[in-house]
């Protein structure tokens, strides 16, 4: 099994490499990335994997991207590929940021449908594609609406794009898995919820306490893994291990959860954004700080086989789930 | 009082120790899908739960006195679907049939009530309804707990029972059939229960259209600032169990069929608590 990796030197892109080599039936990994190093090993004193090889490639080019899947792409037989690149920070936008998240989307799944070697493509996409309404599901699953809100900020509408775009060639002859991932909780991956959480006080709509589920990075990698093995075709939901309220992660993370009237909290977060200069914009998570909105990954379970296992670390802080209920379900790794 | 009723006056020597325990117990025994910490998917909180069950106890057994009869008839496991009439400006009623299924049930079954769309726009109210069990009325969830064997309380009436004047009271009004669908799909069975005494509890002067908040569908101009303490009789029938196939579900003559079964069965139902009620002595307060 030869795999092409994009956005590995990424926090995830260089989980999923690493997950990939751990396992003996991959022979190879193109890790592709924009930084002149490799993604690094998770133990640095690991000698270099030979399976590995890796090309600063700049996607957003498609000359270049079309040269490295048609070149050596071809050349080392690859026969599936996972893409994850897209562009992380909510406060960039424009042309450059959306031929990344959109453009590059497209131009990799074109020059793929018709490859004589890649067979697999799996993209990792959001659960914050759905869109979240008061009159919307809490358990979310494939066929729940998308989120079109034309006043949405770029970060949602790219992604919204570059999942339709990738949805709109599954009748081709290219084996495509959507994977609409839930939050992956963790530094350095976009996460809005990690950068809410690191403020000492949370600050949280009065009245509202909503579902939340999220992911951990060994759970994401491993789930792109699993849909890479796949032939299963289609958009799949990937919920993480944890379902709770807002409240419950903000205890977790060892924050003061300071309820506040709805509408201070945009002010108060936009000048957080403007001083601190943090990622959180509370506009992107106003609806689902209200409304609750747990992925369903029914389908993963029955066709690709993901169950998830591994539950996130919270930003520093308590670690230890709270059990009030006498009986309840340990957490896996708790 | 019927045969077989039970209730904080109806009973007395079953009624008060299954009470104690009964708070306990919600919160240690009662089926729950937790997701590790102690919450399920839709926000259900069993030890809130209890708390809730617990601070209502004054309301269920000493202002509403209420009065239960065949509960007998909610399967022990399986998924079950309530259909109830709906009246009163509040869910006085909803909350009073939760509390009776929570006490009647052996082992506690816990009920999950269906709310209308703009419950959880509602600041507090949404969280707090969530916390007791209480869903979004959105197909997708309510096939998720039929699909795991809970059981529902659904009143097919939506709004419109509420929203219903006071000389048409105990008249079902709109009756949606989604239920009967579901219940044909998933093989649940349906048990009708007539609630009486919600209408008089908190009826309705007049309703202010003009006036939204929240999404809600209007402004309940009220008799009363709070509600009446008329005592309610709740009456459990037998349950309905269809012989469609599953298939059936797409059909929506069965569909109907199912639907208006269950209708007939609930008007039967309030008819006849209606007329015990009126033999009773004491009229609505006793």
């Amino acid at each position: 099994m030869k795999i092409l990796v994009t956005g590995a030197t990424a926090p995830l892109g260089a989980a999923i490499v690493w997950e990939l080599l751990a396992s003996r039936d991959v022979e190879l990994v193109l890790a592709v990335g924009r930084e002149p190093t490799p993604p690094r090993p998770l133990d640095p004193s690991a000698r270099p994997d030979p399976r590995l090889v890796y090309r600063a490639v700049d996607l957003t080019r498609p000359r270049a991207l079309h040269d490295l899947v048609w070149g050596e792409a071809r050349e080392l037989g690859i026969g599936a590929v996972a893409h994850d690149m897209l562009h992380r920070s909510a406060r960039e936008e424009g042309r450059r940021v959306h031929a990344q998240n959109v453009d590059a989307v497209r131009e990799l799944v074109l020059a793929c449908t018709d490859h004589p070697t890649i067979r697999r493509f799996v993209y990792r996409s959001f659960g914050e594609v759905y869109a979240h309404r008061h009159a919307t599901s809490d358990l979310i699953d494939e066929d729940a609406p998308l989120d079109f809100d034309p006043g949405a900020p770029q970060w949602l509408r790219d992604r919204v794009e570059a999942d339709l775009t990738v949805c709109a060639r599954m009748a081709g002859p290219l084996g495509i898995a959507v994977l609409r991932c839930a939050e992956v909780i963790a530094p350095g991956v976009g996460s809005q919820l990690w950068d809410y959480l690191q403020s000492r006080v949370c600050l949280r709509p009065l009245g509202f306490d909503p579902m939340l589920n999220v992911l951990s990075l060994p759970d994401a990698a491993r789930a792109i893994g699993t849909a890479l093995r796949s032939t299963a075709i289609g958009a799949f939901n990937i919920p993480g291990a944890d379902t709770l309220p807002l409240s419950v992660a903000i205890e977790e993370s060892g924050r003061a959860d300071i309820p506040v009237p709805g509408p201070l909290l945009a002010p108060l977060y936009g000048l957080r954004r403007w001083v601190a200069g943090f990622e959180f914009r509370y506009g992107m998570n106003v609806r689902r700080f209200h409304f609750g909105g747990v992925l369903d990954g029914a389908r993963a379970r029955r066709e690709l086989g993901f169950v998830p296992r591994a539950q996130v670390r919270w930003p520093p802080g308590r670690q230890h789930p709270r059990f009030e209920r006498p009986g309840a379900r340990a957490p896996a790794g708790a | 009082m019927e045969a077989g009723a039970t209730g904080a006056t109806g009973a007395p020597g079953a009624s008060a120790p299954r009470t104690a325990r009964t708070f306990a117990r919600i919160a240690r025994e009662a089926p729950f899908h937790d997701e590790g910490y102690g919450f399920d998917v839709f926000g259900l909180h069993p030890p809130s739960l209890a708390r809730a069950v617990r601070a209502s106890r004054f309301f269920y057994e000493r202002y509403f006195r209420v009065d239960s009869a065949g509960a007998e008839h909610i399967p022990a496991a399986g998924p079950v679907i309530l259909v109830a009439n709906h009246g009163g400006v509040l869910p006085v009623d909803g909350a009073m049939l939760c509390l009776d299924v929570l006490r009647q049930t052996e082992p506690p079954r816990i009920p999950r009530a269906v709310a209308d769309h703009f419950v959880p726009r509602l600041p507090l109210v949404s969280t707090l309804v969530a916390r007791m069990g209480v869903v979004a009325g959105t197909r997708a969830n309510v096939r998720h707990l039929l699909g795991r064997g809970e059981l529902i309380v659904i009143f097919p009436e939506g709004v419109t029972g509420p929203g219903k004047p006071f000389r048409e009271r105990y008249q079902i009004q709109d009756w949606r059939v989604g239920f009967a669908e579901l219940a044909i799909r998933y093989g649940a069975a349906i048990v009708p229960v007539a609630i009486i005494g919600a209408e008089e509890s908190w009826p309705m002067l007049h309703k202010v259209t003009a006036l939204r908040a929240f999404g809600t569908p209007y402004l309940p101009i009220l008799a009363s600032p709070v509600p009446l303490p008329v005592r309610f009789h709740l009456r459990y029938g037998a349950p309905i169990r269809l012989a469609a196939e599953p298939a059936a579900a797409d059909d929506p003559r069965a569909v109907a069929a199912a639907a208006a079964e269950a209708r007939a069965a609930l008007e039967q139902l309030i008819a006849q608590a209606r007329a015990a009620r009126e033999r009773g002595l004491g009229g609505l307060f006793r």
